[in-house]
């Protein structure tokens, strides 16, 4: 029998959560109502092993500039959460390891992935320096645009609930 | 002149001012007494009259006062009308709602009694090309509301447990994820966290959405889902619940047992179960 697993994906405004999930889930229907009541949800299947699926239920958060203002009862029952920045935008990743603090606070015992987005954008060096200088690790450097690491980074989420289970 | 009128000349001369005080206090007590008994003389003529007088005012208040009050009034709800609507909704809002409703019930009353004929006549050539009896057919008109599909959802993830759907529609999982969504954004946007949203109404649809404490059940119904119809469904929603969900709430309460294990129903056999509960029910 196929598990399903809640994963939200969070982070400020524009850093391309929406992105993200469009290059990894391709049937997905209209997203016109995550205006009114701030999500958006999506679904897709990944095989993490042979003959084992695992069902991810996407919950695409809307953008916000201070995390402690999530919904929370949107974060209710989770079982997965992705943080993504721009790396494109320091304000959306200087305040970032207070952002994963609030967030283990709000989501305890749930498998975080990081994900620096729009990495298709700048140099791979200089970012380094950029992330090592404000001292962050991510987990993953993505391209929405261009699909770097997308599959990925679900995929180990996929595989932590697995093994998390 | 004797001694004694002598002393009485003597105490005339010495306590004067003493006897002039006494004549002014004895007046003073005969115009009081005089007083009194002429206010308990008056009273007696005069309450009548006043007691007269004030209920003649009361029953000329409408005629008199009348048009100066509704004038302020008309005033004071042009002025103020969304603090009037406010004050009175609570109030008159239950009798219209009351009116309302007994109206409608009489007017669909009498619409049914001019179309019965018609209808009768209808289900008659019904019945004649259809195979079906007329009582067949007139069941089936009075049980116009139709489940068309069910979702067992997890109530803080959304994660739909078991599902019954009489046609495949667009994916389940995401639906009952929505479902979750929107029930927690109305129930936090109006912080009545001790209430559930209970109904969503879409077009033609209508989904009936029935909390319990780790899940909730939602059923997407076509047709004429009037009150009666969501009371049948609230007692398929029960029985069900009771049969193959609440065996787990007896184990969470049960502080006697140490462990408390929850009982993972399959999905397989709760999509039996649904089906079995909901597919044939007529509500």
């Amino acid at each position: 029998m196929q598990e399903s697993k809640k994963i939200v994906i969070l982070g400020h405004f524009g850093v391309g959560k929406t992105s993200l999930i469009r290059r990894f889930v391709s049937n997905s229907f209209s997203d016109n109502y995550k205006v009114t009541i701030g999500v958006h949800i999506t679904k897709k299947v990944v095989e993490i092993s042979v003959g084992k699926n695992i069902s991810l239920i996407l919950w695409d958060l809307e953008g916000t500039d201070d995390i402690k203002t999530i919904r929370s009862s949107y974060l209710l029952g989770t079982h997965g959460a992705v943080f993504v920045f721009d790396v494109t935008r320091p304000s959306t990743f200087q305040n970032l390891n207070d952002d994963l603090k609030i967030t283990t606070e709000k989501l305890p015992d749930v498998p975080l992935i990081v994900v620096g987005n729009k990495v298709d954008l700048v140099d791979l060096t200089d970012l380094n320096s950029i992330l090592k200088e404000n001292n962050i690790n991510s987990d993953f450097l993505s391209s929405a645009k261009t699909g770097e690491s997308v599959e990925e980074l679900f995929h180990k989420m996929a595989t932590l609930l697995h093994n998390h289970a | 002149m004797n001694e004694k009128d002598k002393i009485e000349i003597l105490k005339d001369i010495l306590f004067t001012d003493d006897r002039e005080f006494e004549e002014r206090i004895s007046k003073r007590v005969d115009m009081l007494e005089r007083t009194v008994n002429k206010k308990k003389q008056l009273s007696k003529k005069v309450d009548p009259l006043i007691e007269h007088q004030l209920a003649e005012f009361a029953k000329s208040i409408p005629q008199t006062l009348g048009p100066t009050i509704t004038a302020t009034l008309k005033e004071e709800i042009k002025n103020h009308k969304d603090e009037v609507v406010d004050a009175l909704y609570p109030v008159l809002g239950k009798m219209v709602k009351k009116y309302v409703a007994q109206e409608m019930k009489l007017l669909s009353e009498k619409i049914d009694g001019q179309l019965g004929f018609l209808k009768s006549w209808k289900r008659k050539f019904k019945s004649i090309f259809s195979s079906k009896s007329e009582d067949q057919l007139m069941m089936d008109e009075l049980s116009s509301a139709k489940i068309e599909q069910v979702f067992l959802i997890e109530k803080d993830s959304g994660i739909l447990k078991a599902g019954y759907v009489k046609s495949k529609t667009i994916d389940e999982e995401m639906i009952s994820g929505m479902f979750t969504a929107i029930k927690s954004f109305v129930e936090d946007a109006f912080e009545q966290k001790d209430q559930n949203l209970e109904l969503i109404e879409y077009e033609l649809y209508q989904i009936h959405i029935q909390s319990f404490v780790t899940h909730y059940i939602a059923v997407a119904i076509s047709g004429n889902y009037s009150l009666s119809s969501k009371n049948k469904l609230q007692d398929i929603i029960f029985d069900f619940y009771h049969r193959y969900m609440a065996m787990n709430l007896d184990l969470v309460f049960d502080t006697l047992n140490a462990e408390k294990k929850i009982i993972p129903v399959r999905r397989d056999t709760l999509e039996r179960e649904l089906a079995q509960s909901f597919g044939n029910a007529r509500i």
